[in-house]
């Protein structure tokens, strides 16, 4: 009797404890609305780097894709929707939905690319897919006309073939890499202008040999090797 | 590319090529073990120098986020934009009007000379005549008709400095509180919610917020097309972390369709939905009662404050301290069940909406820009919300957010900060002494000469030009006669014989068309300025063009004036170096712990700065004694900007709207933009990309409505309202969808004034327009 | 003459003890990731053995964890 009486008052106490602890953290949990940030200490950039390698496990399969030669994009008209070389490119074709930000809608052509009938084209692969506002940046063209006239001058794209250093050196980039770090999406690929598209898609490490060329910041001369002055 | 080895030209040592190689290929390595490793800085550095661009940073000149861009020169001409991955508000991302903002520059017709209007002709003439013309036109209006008929009208377009000059030139020299801005028109309910409920302006969070809260609520804004890079933000905190976010709109747009969940409300009831969640917080005990016990107090104000739409219309609310039995007794009216019948909302999406709030583990950021601030109940909307937050101590604290966002670049940084609004100081209001004495000190002017009494706020200012109160108005960077509700009013009165109006702009406008003299302006980065964007941040942007032909900045225009007028003393800024020395006086006035601005040489190192700025640090979440020096009363919540430390949780009702539909005009008419155009669209406009893609406005309607009205897509659309009519395209199931009985004009497009026929009421408190309600007749022409 | 490029992983919480050692070697440059503990060395010498005799005293830091090299070049 002594023993289930024990016994039982042990989970009495127990139980009460419980309810103790469990209202208490309750209690404490709605008094108290505020969750302890943890201190992030960088800001998420949008990584220059990162983007080179986002297309890569289908480096291959650019390699055995055969040549559309009858379907291939130029670099002649490749910049004629943009309103500088780097500016996002307008939509040359009609919208579906006017209500739509974009995301699945445009990317079930643009992640991958691909043929498409109605236009006899190669839809151009996206170098950014995850972000998915996408008519934030590129907007349709709804007429040819202007409101007033402009004389904005539109600086002349890189061309080809004039940017290595020695015969056969490999090419610097010659352009703004900000929103487009991926090259393959747009150097690979049958939607590819053929002037740009790049002879070896297997060998990902693009950056590797091609760096880029383009002043971010203040150009500081030639390069200088500082700690001279430590005796060796 | 014209010379294509000149990137080699700093590559004549062979050795420090290889040198490259080796460090790139050491990155790359690196880059593919640690994907989003960042060399940033020592990459940039290693770079050979190119022949090509010319990269500067300055914030976007369009909307209020803020967004830090990157302007490309080459040979003297802006060429191309991309976003600054250094600055924390876009993290490198623009949209489409921050990539192609440069083109603004460039428009064939840009205003390079000035205009003075001779026997109703336009004459070509100089600026040193022109400006001699305007300073004498405003002495000889100060001699006949006194200081009071002399006005300044402004905008959130205004620089820093341009704004500063303004008001020191009027408030403090002049002696007239005549300064207004259109920021009047878009953010004066935002600045009152925020004076009634804390007692001092602007956010206290900040962008970074949107990176830590778990629930987003767009209270009836449409940030997918208005404030699309933090949306984007919002997006990628959904993909990171599944973030909510919760459209409460009254129209179906893209931020509905992206959004988790749309809610729909008939307009004006935002104010009916706001108190039931306040009500199901209480009812269901969620409210963090030890946090609104030691932080808030309970008021009430007054009611059936009216709309304004009579001329001299005053009104001054009068507070009163309640008890929290008062306020939940208030409450008993707002019941999910019985908002449900004003609002059109179901009881169950109030409740849904008020769970998140409840929920001590939910971090929630409430969102809104023009649907609550252009409100008839502007200020009171604004209150409500506040109260959500400070019921559930959901404020303050990162993630824990109620955030006004703003349209203009600078309408925090110049109209709020530096005051151009008449009743106001860069430091405090003209009704109070030491306010008064302190500024004229700074200003170096008597302080008799700054008025103890605000005159017109904007609606009343140009009401008062119509009348003949004021006979002399200088309009600087902005369109009132696009943006004035019942515009037609106004733009007869500014004709009239007797009125004299100088417009500084860049382009014709329909503004430069009511004017008698018309300043060519240098825009942007065609001049040195600093914007202030919605999180306090305040940013500089130094000169990169010539501005074209005789074209010169506002804030040098109002100096010569100034100096013409003979206030050499107090306008004694060189050619060179005005800026700088403008924002250094500037700084004088915010020169304490609670609004201390960071000193220029940082604004020119890095991307822009929050206030306030103490010991080298911006202060992220203010009101929070973690994060802000200025907190002092040793708890962790110190609301300094109310005498006693607390905010106030205020007892606001719903009211209707000022024109409700009836049989006669019974649709609603809401205004507003989109996202290829910003503001009147004078500058987007001329930004061939952005034309082609949205031409033209047009009036949304509900597909219901129309297949009723037999109206099709293209089709003309007469709206008739009290004040006139007008014909527009009709657009159906496009861009957006008005819920039924309701239609909506964006109010770009100066050759559809949408504005001629809005209503000209506004919000007794903040004297701000609501240009998104008034009845209107719907018919097929 | 030797150049070569290494990724330097320092010890935990040890990568600005190491950012200064290196930079206070003479022939050695150092570019520190900003975002992970991860340096890149670059070294610049004249000779083979001046090479080698800077790697042993890069390898006797403390605070290195490991060193990997990525890319080697010799200009003669």
């Amino acid at each position: 009797m002594k023993k289930r009486l024990g016994i039982i008052s042990l989970f009495v106490l127990l139980f009460l404890a419980f309810i103790l602890v469990w209202n208490f953290s309750y209690q404490t949990g709605r008094e108290e609305a505020y969750v302890p940030i943890e201190n992030i200490t960088s800001i998420s950039l949008i990584p220059s780097e990162t983007g080179v390698f986002e297309r890569s496990e289908y480096a291959f399969d650019y390699v055995n894709m055969p040549v559309d030669e009858n379907h291939q994009r130029s670099l002649e008209t490749y910049y004629d929707n943009r309103a500088f070389h780097g500016a996002p490119p307008s939509i040359p074709h009609f919208v579906e939905d006017e209500r739509n930000m974009g995301g699945k809608a445009c990317l079930k052509c643009h992640e991958h690319g691909g043929f498409v009938e109605k236009f006899q084209a190669y839809s151009p692969v996206t170098p950014h897919p995850e972000m998915v506002n996408c008519r934030q940046c590129h907007v349709p063209q709804q007429t040819n006309s202007l409101f007033k006239g402009t004389n904005f001058h539109k600086v002349d794209a890189p061309e080809v073939g004039v940017n290595n250093a020695l015969q056969g050196s490999p090419p610097v980039v010659p352009h703004q890499i900000q929103m487009h770090e991926n090259c393959l999406s747009c150097h690979a690929g049958p939607s590819a202008p053929k002037e740009i598209r790049v002879t070896h898609p297997e060998r990902v490490n693009c950056r590797q040999c091609h760096v880029s060329n383009n002043k971010e910041m203040t150009d500081i001369g030639v390069f200088k090797r500082t700690n001279q002055d430590e005796a060796y | 590319m014209n010379k294509p080895l000149n990137m080699y030209t700093s590559l004549t040592n062979r050795r420090s090529f290889i040198k490259k190689m080796a460090i790139m290929s050491a990155m790359t390595a690196a880059a593919s073990m640690f994907p989003g490793i960042l060399f940033a800085d020592e990459q940039e550095r290693n770079l050979p120098k190119s022949g090509n661009l010319d990269w500067k940073k300055a914030p976007c000149r369009f909307c209020g986020v803020g967004c830090g861009v990157l302007v490309g020169i080459e040979a003297g001409k802006a060429v191309a934009v991309k976003g600054d991955p250094k600055s924390p508000v876009n993290k490198g991302l623009c949209c489409v009007k921050g990539y192609h903002s440069v083109l603004a520059l460039y428009g064939k017709d840009r205003l390079t000379k000035p205009l003075v209007k001779k026997n109703g002709k336009y004459v070509e003439t100089s600026m040193e005549e022109a400006l001699d013309l305007v300073a004498s036109k405003m002495k000889e209006t100060i001699k006949d008709h006194g200081k009071d008929a002399v006005s300044i009208y402004g905008s959130g377009q205004w620089t820093i400095p341009d704004g500063y000059a303004a008001s020191k030139l009027f408030k403090g020299c002049i002696g007239t509180n005549n300064v207004e801005a259109n920021a009047r028109l878009c953010m004066a309910s935002a600045v009152t919610g925020f004076l009634t409920s804390f007692g001092i302006d602007e956010p206290m969070g900040c962008y970074e917020d949107i990176d830590h809260a778990d629930v987003f609520v767009l209270w009836g804004n449409n940030m997918a097309e208005m404030h699309p890079v933090l949306f984007s933000r919002l997006l990628d905190q959904r993909l990171k972390r599944g973030v909510k976010i919760i459209d409460f709109a009254t129209r179906t747009t893209r931020t509905s369709m992206a959004a988790d969940k749309s809610i729909l409300f008939l307009p004006q009831t935002d104010l009916a939905v706001a108190n039931a969640i306040c009500y199901e917080i209480i009812n269901n005990g969620w409210a963090n009662k030890s946090f609104y016990e030691k932080h808030c107090n309970f008021k009430k104000g007054l009611t059936n404050m009216g709309y304004g739409l009579e001329d001299n219309y005053a009104f001054k609310d009068k507070p009163e301290a309640i008890s929290f039995e008062d306020y939940k007794a208030f409450l008993e009216d707002y019941t999910p069940e019985k908002v449900e019948k004003i609002s059109g909302v179901s009881a169950k999406d109030i409740k849904y909406m008020a769970a998140y709030y409840g929920d001590p583990n939910k971090k929630v950021m409430s969102l809104w820009c023009m649907g609550m601030n252009q409100h008839s109940r502007g200020t009171w909307i604004n209150n409500l919300v506040y109260n959500i937050h400070l019921l559930t101590g959901k404020i303050s604290t990162p993630g824990n957010s109620p955030f006004s966002l703003t349209g203009q670049p600078s309408a925090c940084g110049t109209v709020r900060e530096v005051g151009t609004l008449t009743h106001k100081l860069p430091h405090g209001v003209v009704m109070n002494k030491a306010h008064r004495e302190f500024a004229a000190k700074i200003w170096d002017v008597p302080v008799e000469n700054i008025p103890a009494k605000p005159t017109y706020h904007t609606v009343e200012m140009f009401r008062a030009l119509d009348r003949g109160d004021i006979r002399f108005m200088w309009i600087q960077v902005t369109n009132p006669m696009v943006t004035m509700p019942k515009l037609k009013r106004y733009r007869d009165g500014a004709k009239k014989e007797g009125r004299f109006i100088v417009v500084s702009d860049i382009y014709p406008t329909p503004t430069t068309d009511i004017a008698d003299v018309i300043l060519p302006s240098a825009m942007w980065i065609e001049r040195e300025g600093l914007f202030g964007n919605s999180e306090r941040r305040t940013q500089h942007f130094e000169q990169m063009v010539e501005p074209p032909g005789e074209a010169m900045s506002d804030t040098w225009q109002l100096v010569e004036v100034a100096k013409r007028m003979g206030y050499e003393k107090q306008f004694y800024y060189n050619e060179d170096s005005h800026v700088e020395e403008i924002y250094t006086e500037y700084r004088r006035h915010h020169d304490n712990k609670k609004h201390n601005m960071a000193p220029l040489e940082v604004l020119k190192s890095q991307p822009g700065a929050m206030w306030p700025y103490v010991d080298g640090k911006s202060t992220k979440w203010r009101f929070n004694a973690k994060y802000d020096p200025a907190c002092s009363n040793g708890e962790d919540f110190h609301f300094y900007g109310k005498p006693d430390g607390k905010a106030i949780i205020w007892q606001r009702p719903y009211e209707p709207a000022a024109e409700e539909p009836d049989t006669e005009y019974p649709y609603w008419l809401n205004t507003g933009r989109v996202v290829e155009h910003w503001h009147t669209g004078s500058m987007t406009r001329r930004i061939p990309v952005l034309h082609k893609a949205m031409p033209h406005a047009y009036v949304e309607l509900n597909p219901g409505d129309a297949k009723r009205l037999q109206i099709r897509t293209g089709d003309k659309v007469k709206l008739t309202t009290r004040r006139g009519e007008i014909i527009l395209p009709a657009s159906i199931n496009q861009r957006g969808v008005p819920a039924p009985m309701q239609v909506f004009v964006p109010f770009f497009d100066e050759n559809m004034l949408i504005n001629d026929i809005t209503l000209d009421s506004f919000c007794p408190i903040s004297k701000e327009p609501d240009y998104k309600k008034c009845a209107v007749k719907v018919e097929k022409v | 003459m030797p150049i070569k490029s290494y990724l330097a992983h320092p010890h935990e919480g040890k990568k600005a003890h190491l950012i200064e050692a290196l930079k206070s070697l003479e022939y050695c440059e150092v570019i520190p990731a900003e975002n992970k503990d991860l340096l890149i060395v670059v070294t610049d010498t004249h000779t083979r053995e001046q090479e080698d005799h800077l790697k042993e005293k890069i390898e006797s830091i403390a605070s290195l964890k490991l060193l990997a090299m990525v890319s080697g070049f010799n200009t003669k």
